[in-house]
């Protein structure tokens, strides 16, 4: 017995020592695959590859890259030509007019004129689309000629332009039956193979006119950090997205290591409509009891920007609230006191358990609450389950989650519209709601800036959440990997990426 | 015989009925559907009950699970939600994966355990004997996921011996398919070995103390003859059946070296089908797992009544 | 045969370390086991924290105390609701009429082939967290081993002379299986017990792995070592406490199956 801990023992010594020498061999190893094809490292597979019919990142991720919205964003967020070459709006807003490039073709050599181009949005806005409310505004969509698409709405939507820009706004080809699994698009890749679990390769689409740095992307499906990680140090995938923890596994080897602020929030729903939480001075005690630095360290190791409010840092109309209630336990204890829970209140906290680091940041939380008389139930359930009953039966008092950046303001805070159907914190104020509602027609910016700092600055102040961060995502690249960027909305650019010669 | 395998299949049939029916019934309970998980964070409730009437999920339970069952008499087990790939085809590609896997790791585990357990009954009782039994213990009193994550990283990251990234599949090159799948089904087999090796060990312990090796002995039958002919006989039939037993087991409990290790098999797809609650799926890959675990529990009884014909299977039967 | 029974000596100094935790996890513990504490995370062997802290800054040594309660309790709860279920199915399918042996063996096949990790993932949908919920998934793994086991115990039995002699002179079946059939069946059971709640453990860590055993934030041997295999590539000592006290466990009930195996065989044999 002892001898198998002193071989375990050995094991860990020699795997630590190991680890600093394979740097080295990394390093100095020459570059074998010379065929210019990128190898990414991925954690789930995509929920098929149609992405008018699911909401989930993993697949625009690798959608973004068969299909073309018609428009897109660059890495700031600007919306560039996609499909489209140019388009305008109309001077009263109610309409906007996209030019197709010319002579765009599907990857299997049909035609995308502006006929397809409407039938695609007829089959976004169409029954069977998860997204037929968002597009919903559409109220006509006209093909004057085959590059022209004409888009009529009936009222004032400052946002619209920016939802032609997303992912799960791509043009379909909708004469393909099975897009889920057979997709085709005028992207820059095409569908080589999907062995599902196990790796998705694209091809070059010979039809995409514009540059693409690579021959190929292969997307390995690695459900294992560690196991990507090592994969990554033996040189057999290129590119992988760890988490804060693990960045000190991959600084010091020469790898290319992009952080990017990217264009989201993890926060702390507080459901606004329970008996103790519907008192304020109960959530600012929540507020006031748990230290967001040390949340932040504890759980991504600093990579992680602290907030105060619903709002991403990297939008512009951003105000740095995140002091609004400091650490102070002492008073958070006070303010339970005042509000009769002195002798203490028990909370339940459901947390996604596919979602490790949002496990991790409630565990954190729960032991913070605990120290100012707090006592959290902590309850780890299924993302299933955790959608069904958490988010839309809105069943929980507290839930730590994460939500993707939307390039438009109103996107991200129409879920606090005190009768809006995703408002999961049950959070109502008037003014949030009269302010929401001019929001939209409002075409003087400055104003429109305005009104969205206004919002903050309350949900600040009546804290329907525990706002903790806008996380920072790390991609790590084998050295000789450039040309990754991270965009605001989550997509991956794979045609951008290249091997240096 | 061949009225008691026919036998046997009809009430396997019945087995396989119910457990399809129980995973239906189970799934349509727990919460979670399709429609709110294509949804995501975007869901509301009612662009859940729109999505959930366009999939046709929000008909009755027995609908839908006639539904399912009228298709699956025909062979036709759907097509997967999340893959939109046929459930067969999804299946029939993982099949190889799990079955290299589990023939591998009982083979290997066989062959060492059955040479493990010979030595150590051959020198019962003494230092030999102990450290055989203690070492296999030891090996199998760690959590494999432990163990497969400490050899993927000395194996695969520091001596570069196999691929981390899993499985290349024999038509990409058969050297590079058995290189993919060593590690992990050694992994497997030593999971196996304290039992096997035991159980080996127990049973060749037994028949060499039963009366007839004294008969051999009287007889002047060499130790060995005596061991290989009729020892060996009738020591097999406890490890025939804990080999048929860890191979059902096995077959669908090779999940955790499959996270690990990136391979594609029968184990992490019926993790994501019940995660994405693709009930189609889930069904398929229920309704094979059982279907091999009671064909092997079959095969090994006709093997059991093969190697001892003191068992007869008309027994169960004929009592 | 052995003077000493080393294995069941071995096993018992080995569960007795595991049972000294276990108390000291009621009379002393050093801190609560959620207690962190970031900046000190991570920290290697010292005076204050005994094992060094886990990544948030826990008391490893406090942790694996408390893992010790969760470690018998899960294992030795659902190998005794396992093993009690298998053999009432086992025993019943064994002595009934031909039918409902039919039936319950059937069953018992549908239990042994419904994929065990399908059924925990199903009965922590339905039942939610918790020890009670870990202890009755991995009760459903050990059901069909014993039932399968004692049917075939009873199957083997009673094609031995003495039971047919027995029944010759007209003793009743409940007579048979009490009198005759049961010690012999016992070594073998106890055997199998004591085994599988080292498998029970090894059970627990692997749903652990697979975020279906005992939740944060409670501490069991699995979870801390499911927690530490995130880290091996940065810290590879955190998984060697929760590792070593696992295997003790495993080893000492397996290593005192296999001694109290010798024990009765040779009582057995005394006869």
């Amino acid at each position: 017995m002892k001898k198998a801990f002193i071989f375990l023992t050995l094991l860990f010594a020699l795997s630590s020592v190991f680890a600093g020498g394979s740097s080295e061999k990394t390093a100095s190893a020459p570059v074998k695959n010379v065929s210019n094809i990128i190898t990414m490292a991925i954690p789930v597979d995509p929920d098929g590859l149609d992405p008018h019919v699911t909401a989930s990142a993993s697949t625009f991720q690798i959608t973004s890259n068969i299909y073309e919205s018609l428009i897109t964003v660059d890495e700031q967020g600007n919306l560039i030509p996609a499909l489209a070459e140019s388009w305008s709006v109309s001077d009263d807003g109610l309409e906007i007019t996209f030019r197709l490039r010319d002579n765009a073709l599907f990857s299997d050599g049909r035609k995308c004129t502006s006929a397809e181009v409407k039938a695609s949005f007829e089959r976004l806005r169409g029954e069977e689309s998860v997204r037929q409310n968002d597009y919903a505004f559409i109220t006509s969509i006209d093909t004057p000629d085959e590059r022209t698409v004409v888009f009529g709405m009936d009222s004032l939507n400052v946002a619209t332009l920016s939802s032609f820009a997303y992912p799960w706004a791509a043009v379909v080809d909708v004469t393909q039956d099975n897009l889920r699994a057979k997709p085709v698009g005028t992207g820059p890749y095409v569908l080589k193979s999907w062995t599902a679990q196990q790796s998705l390769v694209l091809d070059r689409n010979p039809n995409y006119p514009y540059e693409v740095r690579n021959n190929g992307v292969k997307f390995v499906i690695m459900p294992d950090l560690t196991a990507e990680i090592t994969a990554l140090n033996a040189g057999e995938v290129d590119l992988i997205l760890i988490t804060g923890d693990l960045a000190s596994a991959v600084e010091g080897r020469g790898y290319n290591i992009i952080e990017v602020a990217g264009n989201g929030l993890q926060l702390m729903a507080i459901n606004c409509a329970r008996e103790p939480l519907s008192d304020l001075r109960v959530r600012q005690a929540i507020n006031l009891a748990v230290n967001k630095d040390e949340v932040i360290d504890a759980v991504w190791w600093g990579y992680g920007r602290k907030i105060g409010s619903h709002f991403p840092v990297v939008l512009k109309e951003y105000v740095d609230l995140s002091d609004t209630y400091g650490y102070d336990p002492e008073r958070a204890k006070a303010l339970l006191k005042e509000a009769g829970y002195e002798n203490g209140l028990t909370l339940r906290l459901d947390l996604p358990k596919n979602y490790q680091e949002y496990v991790n940041a409630g565990l954190v939380i729960a032991a913070s609450l605990e120290n100012v008389g707090i006592h959290v139930d902590v309850n780890i359930v299924e993302w299933a389950y955790w959608l069904s009953e958490i988010y839309v039966g809105r069943n929980y008092d507290l839930t730590v989650v994460g939500h993707t950046g939307r390039l438009d303001p109103y996107a991200l805070l129409v879920k606090y519209v005190s009768t809006g159907s995703d408002n999961y914190f049950n959070y109502s104020n008037a003014r949030v709601d009269e302010l929401l509602g001019i929001y939209q027609s409002e075409l003087d910016e400055a104003k429109r800036v305005e009104y969205v700092q206004e919002i903050q600055r309350i949900l600040a102040q009546e804290v329907p959440a525990l706002y903790i961060q806008d996380p920072i995502q790390i991609f790590v690249a084998q050295k000789d990997v450039f040309g990754f960027a991270s965009y605001p909305i989550n997509i991956y650019q794979m045609k951008d990426v290249y091997r240096a010669r | 015989m061949g009225r008691y395998v026919t036998k046997r299949l009809l009430s396997a049939l019945a087995v396989l009925f119910f457990v399809t029916l129980i995973t239906f019934l189970v799934l349509s309970v727990i919460p979670g559907d399709q429609a709110v998980l294509s949804l995501g964070l975007d869901a509301t409730s009612e662009s859940i009950e729109a999505l959930r009437s366009s999939m046709g999920l929000d008909r009755p339970f027995y609908v839908r699970y006639l539904e399912w069952l009228f298709s699956a008499i025909t062979f036709d087990f759907g097509t997967s939600a999340v893959y939109g790939e046929s459930v067969t085809s999804l299946i029939a590609s993982r099949i190889p994966v799990t079955f290299s896997l589990t023939l591998f790791s009982i083979a290997v585990a066989t062959v060492i355990s059955a040479l493990l357990g010979l030595f150590a009954a051959l020198s019962r009782g003494k230092g030999a004997d102990g450290i055989i039994r203690t070492a296999v213990m030891i090996t199998s009193s760690l959590p494999s996921f432990w163990i497969s994550l400490l050899a993927l990283i000395f194996f695969c990251g520091h001596l570069g011996w196999f691929p981390v990234n899993g499985y290349i599949s024999p038509a990409e090159g058969f050297a590079g398919f058995l290189r993919s799948i060593t590690l992990p089904s050694f992994i497997l087999a030593v999971g196996e070995l304290a039992l096997m090796t035991r159980m080996f060990r127990s049973s060749l312990v037994r028949s060499l103390s039963e009366d007839y090796m004294m008969a051999c002995e009287v007889k002047g039958l060499s130790r060995a003859r005596a061991l290989f002919h009729y020892a060996g006989r009738s020591a097999i039939i406890a490890p025939i059946t804990l080999i048929g037993n860890q191979a059902a087991k096995l077959f669908g409990g090779t999940v955790i070296v499959e996270t690990v290790f990136s391979l594609p098999g029968i184990g992490r797809l019926l993790l994501v089908a019940v995660e994405q609650r693709d009930t189609a799926l889930l069904q398929g890959v229920v309704l094979f797992i059982t279907f091999m675990v009671v064909l092997m529990n079959l095969l090994t009884d006709i093997a059991v009544a093969a190697a001892d014909p003191m068992i007869r299977l008309g027994e169960e039967g004929g009592r | 045969m052995k003077k000493r029974n080393f294995s069941l000596a071995a096993g018992l100094i080995l569960l007795s370390v595991i049972f000294i935790l276990f108390i000291m996890s009621y009379v002393y513990l050093p801190y609560r086991i959620d207690q962190m504490d970031i900046r000190n995370r991570f920290s290697m062997h010292s005076a204050e924290h005994l094992l060094g802290t886990d990544h948030f800054g826990r008391d490893i040594f406090s942790r694996i105390l408390v893992s010790t309660r969760s470690a018998l309790t899960v294992s030795v709860s659902s190998v005794l609701l396992g093993s009690i279920g298998g053999l009432i199915l086992g025993s019943l399918a064994a002595l009934s009429p031909l039918a409902i042996e039919l039936v319950i063996m059937r069953l018992v096949d549908a239990l042994m082939a419904f994929p065990g990790i399908l059924s925990a993932l199903m009965l922590s949908a339905v039942l939610g967290k918790g020890v009670m919920n870990a202890s009755i998934a991995i009760a459903f793994f050990m059901v069909p081993v014993f039932a399968r086991l004692s049917y075939s115990m009873i199957l083997e039995n009673r094609k031995r002379l003495f039971i047919k002699a027995a029944r010759s002179y007209g003793a009743s079946t409940p007579r048979l299986v009490l009198f005759h059939m049961l010690p012999d069946m016992l070594t073998r059971l106890i055997t199998q017990f004591s085994a599988s709640v080292g498998t029970a453990i090894l059970t627990e860590s692997s749903l652990s792995f697979l975020g279906l055993g005992i939740q944060p934030p409670g501490a069991s041997l699995g979870l801390m070592l499911s927690e530490a295999k995130g880290y091996v590539l940065i810290e590879p000592y955190q998984a060697l406490w929760p590792g070593i006290v696992l295997a003790i466990a495993v080893l000492g009930f397996q290593l005192t199956g296999d001694g109290i195996n010798t024990l009765l065989h040779r009582e057995a044999s005394h006869e």
